[in-house]
This record gives structure tokens, C-alpha cells and sequence, in this order.
């Protein structure tokens, strides 16, 4: 690699614990481990895969990173079909043919004219080319759900993850003037290519104990009755234990909170359960099971 | 939490040793990962060694599976006496180690054949001609020797029928091209200046695959391959859903979806599911159309039954099932191990009765047979 990829140093924030203290400020609670995948992450300018099942804090990783470093987040939202008009860049057709309209009478010459046509006027630069263009400070750049792309986007990722440069035909080759941070993330509904593995730090986001999940709760919803917290979170990590086809994630706990909370109640029973179970349980055969398994039963081992 | 008493010249040592251990069980780690794991020793230290566990875990692992286990890695590594540590009893055959390190869809070895499979490594050199018979031989009359072979060479020929399909879904796809005919049109009124563009969307594949097995008795020893079968198609279809059923049905398609093979048959088994028994296939086709039917069954769906045809059910329920399934996908497919066999005709009351309402009737007792559903694809 040429001096110029050679990324500058992420002096705000020192060591792993700092970081964590850094996280905690901005609400997220954060345990050592993950906090030594970002560190790493920052400081060899790795990209990390933070790989795990919904709902437990992948995609805020990145935005509580570009907070913490005060710089943008660029976010690409991956998809099956993604191509590279969405995730690169796009030429405006229309605004090009109107130019050229316009251009008729004038007294420039077929390549001045060209030129203009194909100039940064026109281009439509999305997320995976802003990465590189940023001008003053390193962004960090989230691809979200990158398993739900295929394998020809990979590959393309691949080559950008190790040159960060874009080629674009009519303009040349745009190098990154700052390496971005690239924190990807996956459900694992597909297995991703090796060479892209390998490529990563990897981090595999398990469900948060009791401990970690309160925290989490008292950082994210400050005005939860402690009780109640306490009774949500053994009930919605009881209710993970039944082998679901969506288990609940973290967002659904604060979400049940959150409702419980709204509806007034100050301790979890079988009535306020079933109104918040929306929050919860995302399908007819999940409900199902969750009831075959007992409400009351459940609510029993969380007290 | 004990510290590493490391003096810092021995430590890089000890990192590239310790990398070396993990491939030695099973860690896909490579040059690359061993450099950064230098790199990042760099960064945290070895004074605390639980950051640095974290660290290493970080680099080195690259899956949930590598991730469980590492922990027990580290701790064996770093507080046992070292000598210890190349017990033979604990290092991965490195046929294995290597099959680990595919990429494509991990097949099952059962147990018994996993033994045979060692064996036979000098003989998977298969020449040209013992790949023909092996592909001919029926699924339950392989021998155990001949099933760990037959897992080998599938998933090598699977691999290459996943690569063909996937070349022609590129020659069919187009990127998103300007529609000149359309452009053209919608300009007339001006003069035929092309102001407004029209845009071809993309050809995308958009078909899902049904799949119902039948695992009751009679099926069972075909049950697996098609199993394999289905998994392996996963990646071609925009959707495949799997059913499974004897006397009634059950929906295992999130199972093969999330998991690798080997896990997922492990799950099957945990879910009530009635491995042997009697066959009902009319009854559990209405229980699938019923329940199921409207979620599942689309204008570009292939259903798939699997199945010997032995139902213990009326006939006439059958039929009418077949008869309203049939109507709301693009093509019902009926594979039958049984017409592998010479002098198969379909007799019996349920599978003759069928056959009129089926578009493609199939053989599925052999890898060849199995491959050659690639046309219908």
C-alpha cells in the first residue's frame, strides 16, 4: 500500500476503555469485547463484520461510532439486486440530455462539450463513492444487511475494501483521500463469501445477559420504573428460550418496556402482556407458541 | 485473571504459535490473519489477557461457530504446559479441516460413513468411468463406502450445477437499459427529442421453489439426499420453502434457511416430526393447501413432491388437492424414486390417480437423477 492509505492516527479516543466511557456517554451500552473489535477496528483501519441475530445493536454500532467521532455516516442499505447505479454512483441521464440541448448553438467544441457532459455536475454519487469523496475528515461507512446482496456485490466490495479507490470510465480513478471506518453488518440469512470474511474483524453480537440488558434499559429508557425493567427483561429473555422463529431482540425489550410504561403499569402481568405482545412476538405461529408455553408460566420465572 | 508473563520478543513467537494451534483445530486462519493478529498485538498489549483474548478472537475467527469455540482455545493455549498441546486425540484429521474450509454448503457425514471416508481418501480419485457408477447407484443400495464417496462427488457436481444456473440467471438479468422503443414513443409530442426517458426494469429471478418430501418408512432413505438436494438450491431460488410430511406436515424451511446442513438436520430431529410410519400424502397436501396455501403458493412457484406414491389415504382427496395446488403454480412436479427401478409402473391407486395432474413426472433415486431436474429449473 502507497504513504497515502495510511490513515491517520484516532487520537480522540486512547484504549478500550475508553471507548466504552465514550459509548456509554452516547447511550450505548457497550461490554469490552465489542468494545475491542471497534477499537481494533479503528486503529489497523480494518473493516469489521459484526455478524448476529436481529434486533441486538449491529447497525448502532456505526452510528454511535460517527458521533463519537464526530464525523458523517454513510449508510448503504444492502438488498437482493443491488447494483453498483445504486451503491456507487448513477449518471443523471436527463440533465445530460437537456445540457446537451442546450449546448446546441453553443461554440464549443464536441470535446469541451463532452467533457462537461461527463463532469461531477452530473454524476449522482451514492453511498459507496461518497465514502471515498469526503474532503476533510475520515466518514464511517455502514453497510447494513450486506448478506441480503449476492455475490457479485461482494466481490465488487471486496476490491473496494482493499484498494478504496473507485474507476469511473469517463472521469478516471477516484482514490480516498481518507480511508473510511466500515463497519458491516449481516443476520447471517446467507453465508458470506471467505475472501470477504477475511478480509473483516469479525464480531459475533449474542444476546445481552440480565446484567448487560438492564443497563441497557436504564440508559436507553431513563424513566422505567426499576421493577418493571427488571420484570420485562427476565420475561422477554424467558420468552428467547422458546425457540421462536424471531426471537426478541434488545429493540423489543425496550419497545415492551416502553409500552408498559405508556400504558402506566408499574409491574408486568398476564393482561398487560397480552396488550403489549405486538412488541414482542412478530407472527401468528410465534404467538401461538408463545401461548402454548403459557403467559402466566412465563411471568412466574420472572419474578 | 492471570497476566501473560510474556517477554515481548517471545510474544510475537507466541501469537504465530498460537495461530498455528487454532488452524490446527479448525480455525480457518490464513497468513493474513496471523499478520494482523501481530498487528493488533501492537495496538493492545499483552499485559492484559483478557483484552487480549478479545483481540485474537476478533481477528482470528469469522463465524459463530469459530467465535463458540474460541474462548476454550485460548485458555487451553495459553495456561496449559505447551508440550502438551499436539495430543493427537484433539487435532482434526486435515481431510477435515480442509472440508471445513469450503465455501459452499457443508453436507452431512453421518457417522458411520465418516470413518469410511478417511479410508477412502486415496480412492476419491475418481477416474472418469466410477464417477458414471456412482452417479447410477441408487441411494438405498449404496454401501457405506459408497455414501461417503457419493457425498464427495455431489457436492462437487451440485457446486458445478449452482455455478451453470447462476451464469444464466447473468445472461438473463439486464442491468437497468434505457427502453428506446418507449423513450421514443413518449416524445412524439415533442418532436421526438428524447426529454423523457423510459427505463427497462431489471429481469430478476423471480421464482420460488415448494418443496414437499415425504419422510414416512418407505422414503426415508432417499429422504436425505433430497434434503441435500433442496438445501442446495437455496441460492438460485428467490425463495425456497420445505415442507415435510408422512401423516401430517410440517414447515422446515427457516431450518434449512438459517442453518448449515449438518445443524439443520440435527434440529429436525428435535422437532416433533414422525420419521417412519404410515403415508398420507392427500390429507397432508390439504393440511399444506389449507394452512399454508395462500402464503406459499404463487404464479411463479415450482412445487416439488418427493415421494414413492404410497398413500394409505383415498385416492379422490388426493386428486383434488393435486387439482388445486396445480392451478396456482407455474408447474407441479412429482419426483419418485421408484421409477429408477426397470419395471416400475405406477399402479398403485394414489400415484395413478396423480399422474394425469402432474406436469413432470421424475425419477429421484440417484444423483443423476437428481441432477437432471436441472433442465426444469
Amino acid at each position: 500500500m502507497t504513504s497515502q492509505h495510511k490513515a491517520p492516527p484516532a487520537d480522540e479516543i486512547h484504549d478500550v476503555d475508553a471507548l466504552v466511557r465514550e459509548f456509554e456517554q452516547l447511550g450505548y451500552v457497550a461490554d469490552t469485547a465489542i468494545a475491542t473489535s471497534i477499537y481494533l477496528s479503528m486503529r489497523l483501519r480494518k473493516p469489521l463484520l459484526i455478524e448476529g441475530h436481529a434486533g441486538l445493536g449491529k447497525t448502532e454500532v456505526a452510528k454511535v461510532l460517527a458521533s463519537s467521532l464526530a464525523t458523517r455516516l454513510i449508510r448503504l442499505q444492502c438488498y437482493e439486486g443491488l447494483d453498483i447505479s445504486s451503491a456507487v454512483y448513477e449518471w443523471n441521464y436527463q440533465k445530460q440530455l437537456l445540457a446537451i440541448k442546450l449546448q446546441e448553438k453553443s461554440d464549443q467544441t464536441v470535446e469541451e462539450k463532452e467533457k462537461h457532459i461527463f463532469s461531477r455536475e452530473f454524476l449522482m454519487e451514492r453511498p459507496l463513492l461518497q465514502s471515498i469523496m469526503e474532503e476533510h475528515v475520515a466518514p464511517v461507512l455502514l453497510i447494513d444487511e450486506v448478506d441480503r446482496a449476492d455475490e457479485a456485490f461482494e466481490a465488487f466490495l471486496l476490491e473496494l475494501l482493499s484498494d478504496f479507490q473507485i474507476t469511473v470510465p469517463e472521469l478516471g480513478t477516484i482514490k480516498a483521500k481518507h480511508i473510511p471506518y466500515v463497519i458491516l453488518t449481516s443476520n447471517r440469512s446467507r453465508e458470506l463469501s471467505d475472501a470477504l470474511k477475511r478480509r473483516c474483524l469479525y464480531h459475533w453480537i449474542e444476546y445481552p445477559s440480565f446484567e448487560k440488558e438492564m443497563k441497557i434499559v436504564r440508559a436507553r429508557l431513563p424513566g422505567t420504573e426499576e421493577q418493571l425493567g427488571k420484570q420485562v427483561v427476565r420475561f422477554v429473555q424467558a420468552v428467547r428460550r422458546l425457540e421462536l422463529a424471531k426471537p426478541p431482540g434488545v429493540a423489543e425489550t425496550l419497545d415492551c418496556a416502553q409500552a408498559a410504561t405508556a400504558l402506566g403499569k408499574e409491574s408486568l402481568d398476564v393482561e398487560t402482556v397480552v396488550q403489549t405482545l405486538g412488541c414482542l412476538v412478530k407472527s401468528m405461529e410465534d404467538g401461538a407458541t408463545l401461548e402454548a408455553a403459557g403467559i402466566e408460566t412465563l411471568l412466574a420465572q420472572s419474578n | 485473571m492471570t497476566t501473560t508473563v510474556e517477554k515481548p520478543d517471545h510474544a510475537a513467537a507466541s501469537i504465530v504459535e498460537f495461530c498455528r494451534f487454532a488452524r490446527s483445530r479448525g480455525l480457518s486462519v490464513g497468513m493474513h490473519q496471523t499478520l494482523t493478529a501481530l498487528e493488533s498485538v501492537n495496538v493492545i498489549g499483552v499485559a492484559d489477557r483478557r483484552l487480549l483474548s478479545f483481540a485474537l478472537r476478533s481477528v482470528l475467527c469469522s463465524s459463530q461457530e469459530e467465535w463458540e469455540q474460541f474462548d476454550q482455545l485460548f485458555d487451553k493455549f495459553w495456561s496449559s504446559d505447551r508440550s502438551q498441546l499436539d495430543s493427537e486425540k484433539d487435532r482434526l484429521p486435515r481431510a477435515a479441516v480442509l472440508r471445513k474450509q469450503s465455501t459452499d454448503s457443508r453436507l452431512l457425514v453421518s457417522a458411520e460413513s465418516s470413518d469410511a471416508s478417511q479410508d477412502n481418501e486415496g480412492k476419491l480419485v475418481s477416474g472418469a468411468s466410477s464417477q458414471q457408477r456412482l452417479k447410477r447407484v441408487d441411494f438405498s443400495e449404496a454401501s457405506q463406502a459408497d455414501l461417503a464417496a457419493l457425498e464427495d462427488l455431489s457436492l462437487r457436481l451440485l457446486r458445478q450445477m449452482s455455478l451453470r444456473l447462476a451464469r444464466r440467471m447473468k445472461i438473463e438479468a439486464q442491468a437497468e437499459h434505457i427502453d428506446l422503443r418507449r423513450s421514443i414513443r413518449r416524445n412524439i409530442s415533442r418532436g421526438g427529442d428524447l426529454s423523457h426517458l423510459a427505463h427497462k426494469g431489471r429481469k430478476r429471478q423471480e421464482k420460488r421453489l415448494v418443496i414437499f418430501l415425504d419422510i414416512s418408512g418407505s422414503m426415508n432413505l432417499y429422504s436425505l439426499f433430497l434434503l441435500r438436494f433442496a438445501y442446495a438450491l437455496q441460492k438460485h431460488f428467490k425463495r425456497v420453502d420445505t415442507f415435510l410430511f408422512s401423516t401430517s406436515v410440517v414447515e422446515v424451511s427457516d431450518l434449512l434457511r438459517a442453518h448449515k446442513l449438518s445443524e439443520a438436520l440435527n434440529a429436525l430431529s428435535q422437532r416433533a416430526v414422525e420419521w417412519s410410519g404410515g403415508t398420507r400424502i392427500g390429507e397432508s397436501l390439504r393440511e399444506f393447501n389449507r394452512r399454508d396455501g395462500r402464503r406459499i403458493l404463487t404464479r411463479n412457484t415450482f412445487f416439488m413432491i418427493l415421494s414413492d406414491g404410497w398413500d394409505t389415504g383415498a385416492p379422490q382427496m388426493l386428486v383434488a388437492e393435486l387439482r388445486h395446488t396445480r392451478s396456482r403454480v407455474q408447474k407441479l412436479v412429482w419426483l419418485n424414486p421408484l421409477l429408477g427401478l426397470k419395471d416400475y409402473r405406477p399402479i398403485t391407486r394414489g400415484m395413478s390417480a396423480a399422474l394425469p395432474h402432474v406436469d413432470v413426472f421424475a425419477p429421484a433415486h440417484n444423483l443423476e437423477s437428481l441432477l437432471a431436474l436441472e433442465r426444469y429449473l
